[in-house]
């Protein structure tokens, strides 16, 4: 069967579908296809975080503020319940050190426009019940928020659809057509579609994408495993992340030379509730190729990990235990916008752990690239050129 | 971690006979159950079990149970008990939880013996206290001897239903009712004729439509079905009631197969989605094998046959025992198989069992 489209979007996670949201609302004609189902990657397999704290000033800061923005209104947009809450959040730390490293991290975040501040043990305490006593203390920003990213997926792909997206499942791209430096449509499973814009929002996929066109993306699908307990009455403030997760993502020096299994499977805390009761409990950071399963060390150690912050959380049951894989880029930041030298083609992969957070503003960006040749910041950092060239 | 040679997981007829049968090999076997007794249903069935006499029938549940104990305390198997498992990691690394803490054990091959699960009806008010599987008010009356309820309505004819009925009345309950949604009842006609003999009124193509109560079982509204199993207004029926008892059918207890990636197959008269499976018992996993009820839903004699057969099959796969007398062995098994499942129910079973066999090597192929 042979389609057109104004744009293919390939891959069905959110990045993939808020940006055929955005497209579809600006008229174009989009054909989003994915190689299993909405939310079967790493946007079914996450945290549910809407976390400004955990970015570092700068670009990555910037992004997520627009985005927090943007989420205010997002499930009024989309008439669907995506489960949105403004419900603060906090970051736990441990030792001086840290807290020498989270006052200098704060306050740059504050010059952005964050409200964030650091408490004590005592203050902290009072936003968050069963902290263990050897904490120093914590930040705290009024302005985290969390989201279910499984509806997040499907509220954008239904609101798509009202548009006139189309939306098609189990199709996998086999193959681009390309000619003289344009793009002309792609072969997939199913037939042909004739396009002159690609998108490649396939996550940690994204370079199996590349690899067809000869590109070498730097993506490395980096995997993440995180423990589910029953449901139980309210118990996290929100989001809850440790120092250590900031501290082993922005200086890994600090805990390069240990030997310990939580370092070398990159465990932080990451705490939330979901709105039925449940406590998700993160997260390893690993390498492990494209394997997703869980590992009785990482299990372990995330257990350990957040019953040491919180020793209270022994006292619940796991039900159980999930794993995804992150799209890691070497500088944390995602690839976004026009590739150099073939016309037509775009990425939109690379956002870490942060893909949630940041999937309104990286549909909205790509929807002015593809529509207006510009946004409304200036987005050259992030050019996936800078690693293309 | 400890290292073992067999995993054997769950201590009902299947895992109780797959370790007799490893013991008896001289492998190095341990059994893990959750409960703090094995025996797995068996010791829940004070009555006396149905089928042929070389299959203990006419022998109560429990004292299968006793023998088959008996016979691994002979042949010093090791059984770990309170120790649900509850992860099985590619490598075969076992997580259970013991003695108030996660442990972790390695074996070279693992029989899951897990059995099968209760399935629920949901209804307006189902999740009062007071609505209940029957095998688990089965497992208060004759383990626990805690009796569930005073007044008992009993949903489902098959043979848990009326069994479990008539232990109810043993045990001083009153079965006000017994109602089930097809236009006849599903187990035994001897199982059947106790319990109306008892004067329990069996309502045939009647269903529950709601419970009443606030904090607990007040009531329960019946209701009549057409021939398209469809509720005729105005034939509502109340009925005060303490307790509601489902024995809407059993589901294989997969979830450890499913983690260790076995390809299924779904055959619904054996209870749904079954792992795949060869002659040997072996699934789609090197070296994971299957009996009992985890392999569709039959009965004590089976399952203890498919534990030998799954015992004899892994003892052979670690060269305990030599290609021939293997093979002596489980020819003996699978004639013992076949005749236990003839006549009007096992028929079913055979057929579905052998199409479940057909799948599995079409899947391998
Ligand atoms: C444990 C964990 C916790 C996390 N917590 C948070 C958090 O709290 N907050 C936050 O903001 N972020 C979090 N993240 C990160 C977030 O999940 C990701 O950044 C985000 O889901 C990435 O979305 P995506 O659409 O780019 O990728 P994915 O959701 O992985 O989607 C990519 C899609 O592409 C499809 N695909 C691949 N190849 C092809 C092909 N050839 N043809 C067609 N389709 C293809 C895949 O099937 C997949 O559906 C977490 C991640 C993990 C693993
Ligand atoms: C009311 C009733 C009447 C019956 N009457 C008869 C009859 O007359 N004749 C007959 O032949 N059969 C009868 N049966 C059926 C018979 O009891 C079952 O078919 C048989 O017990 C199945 O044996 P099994 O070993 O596969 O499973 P089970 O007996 O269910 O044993 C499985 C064991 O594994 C344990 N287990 C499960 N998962 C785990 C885990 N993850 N970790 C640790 N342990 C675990 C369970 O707790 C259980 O102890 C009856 C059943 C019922 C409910």
């Amino acid at each position: 069967m042979n389609q057109k489209a104004d744009v293919v979007v390939i891959g069905g996670g959110v990045i993939g579908t808020a940006i055929t949201f955005y497209l579809s609302q600006r008229g174009q004609k989009v054909i989003l296809i994915e190689k299993n189902d909405l939310a079967s990657g790493a946007s079914g397999a996450c945290d549910q975080d809407i976390i400004l704290q955990s970015k570092n000033p700068g670009i990555h800061l910037q992004l997520a503020l627009a985005s927090s923005q943007m989420y205010k209104t997002l499930e009024k947009e989309l008439d669907y319940d995506i489960e949105y809450e403004n419900t603060g959040g906090m970051i736990l730390i441990e030792t001086p050190e840290e807290l020498k490293i989270m006052e200098d991290f704060v306050n740059r975040q504050k010059a952005l426009g964050l409200q964030v501040e650091i408490l004590n043990y005592k203050e902290a305490l009072r936003y968050q019940r069963g902290l263990s006593n050897h904490l120093v203390g914590s930040t705290y920003s009024p302005q985290d928020a969390h989201v279910n990213p499984i509806r997040l997926n499907l509220g954008f792909a239904q609101a798509a659809r009202r548009y006139g997206a189309e939306i098609l499942l189990e199709t996998e791209i086999t193959k681009i057509k390309v000619k003289n430096n344009q793009i002309e449509g792609l072969e997939t499973n199913r037939g042909t579609i004739y396009t002159p814009v690609i998108i490649n929002a396939a996550g940690a996929w994204a370079p199996s994408i590349g690899r067809m066109i000869g590109l070498k993306i730097p993506i490395k699908p980096r995997r993440g495993q995180i423990v589910i307990t029953e449901p139980v009455p309210p118990f996290v403030m929100g989001d809850v992340l440790s120092a250590r997760y900031i501290v082993a993502k922005y200086n890994p020096e600090l805990y390069n030379n240990s030997e310990s299994a939580a370092v070398k499977l990159g465990v932080g805390l990451s705490l939330s509730q979901t709105r039925k009761g449940n406590i998700l409990i993160g997260a390893t950071r690993e390498f492990a190729g494209y394997d997703i399963t869980n590992t009785r060390t990482g299990i372990k150690e995330i257990l350990k990990n957040a019953t040491r912050l919180i020793p209270e959380l022994k006292e619940m049951n796991i039900i159980r235990a999930i794993a995804g894989l992150r799209p890691y880029t070497p500088d944390g930041l995602p690839l976004l916008g026009p590739v150099n030298g073939l016309n037509g083609f775009y990425l939109a992969a690379g956002h870490e752990g942060d893909g949630i957070a940041l999937a309104p503003i990286t549909g909205k960006i790509i929807a002015d690239l593809i529509t207006d040749g510009k946004t409304f910041m200036d987005v050259t950092a992030l050019s996936p050129n800078r690693f293309l060239m | 971690m400890k290292e073992i040679q067999i995993a054997v997981i769950g201590a009902g007829p299947a895992g109780l006979a797959a370790a007799i049968e490893l013991a008896k090999a001289q492998g190095n076997v341990t059994l893990f159950d959750e409960n703090t007794k094995p025996g797995g249903q068996l010791f829940k069935q004070i009555h006396k079990f149905f089928g042929s006499s070389e299959h203990l029938a006419g022998t109560r549940g429990y004292n299968i149970g006793k023998q088959l104990l008996r016979e691994t305390e002979k042949l010093g198997v090791n059984v770990i008990l309170d120790a649900p498992v509850y992860a099985i990691y590619p490598d075969k690394t076992i997580s259970y939880s013991h003695q108030n803490r996660e442990q972790a054990i390695k074996a070279e091959k693992i029989i899951l013996a897990t059995g099968a699960t209760e399935n629920a009806l949901a209804f307006p008010g189902s999740t009062l206290p007071g609505v209940m599987g029957a095998g688990a008010a089965q497992t208060m009356i004759n383990v626990h001897r805690v009796l569930p309820g005073k007044k008992v309505l009993m949903i489902g004819s098959g043979n848990v239903g009326l069994i479990v009925s008539y232990q109810l009345l043993q045990a001083g309950a009153d079965v006000v009712a017994l109602i089930e949604a097809a236009p006849q009842i599903g187990g035994y006609g001897v199982h059947a004729a106790k319990i109306r003999r008892a004067g329990v009124p069996i309502y045939i193509s009647h269903t529950i439509q709601k419970v009443m109560g606030k904090n607990e079982v007040v009531a329960a509204q019946i209701v009549q079905l057409d021939d398209n199993r469809q509720p005729i207004p105005g034939s509502e029926k109340i009925l005060e009631v303490d307790t509601v008892c489902m024995a809407v059918g059993l589901s294989p207890l997969t979830e450890l197969a499913w983690l260790m990636g076995c390809e299924f197959a779904y055959i619904p008269q054996l209870g749904g989605h079954i792992p795949k499976h060869n002659h040997n018992m072996e699934t789609t996993v090197s070296g994971l094998y299957v009996a009992g009820d985890i392999t569709g839903v039959e009965e004590a004699s089976t399952a203890m046959e498919e534990g030998r057969l799954a015992g004899i099959a892994c003892a052979q796969a670690l060269g305990l025992y030599d290609q021939e007398k293997a093979h002596t062995l489980k020819k003996e098994i699978w004639n013992r198989l076949n005749t236990l499942r003839t006549g009007p129910f096992g028929k079913i079973r055979k057929f579905a069992k052998d199409e479940l066999l057909k799948i599995s090597r079409e899947g391998t192929a």
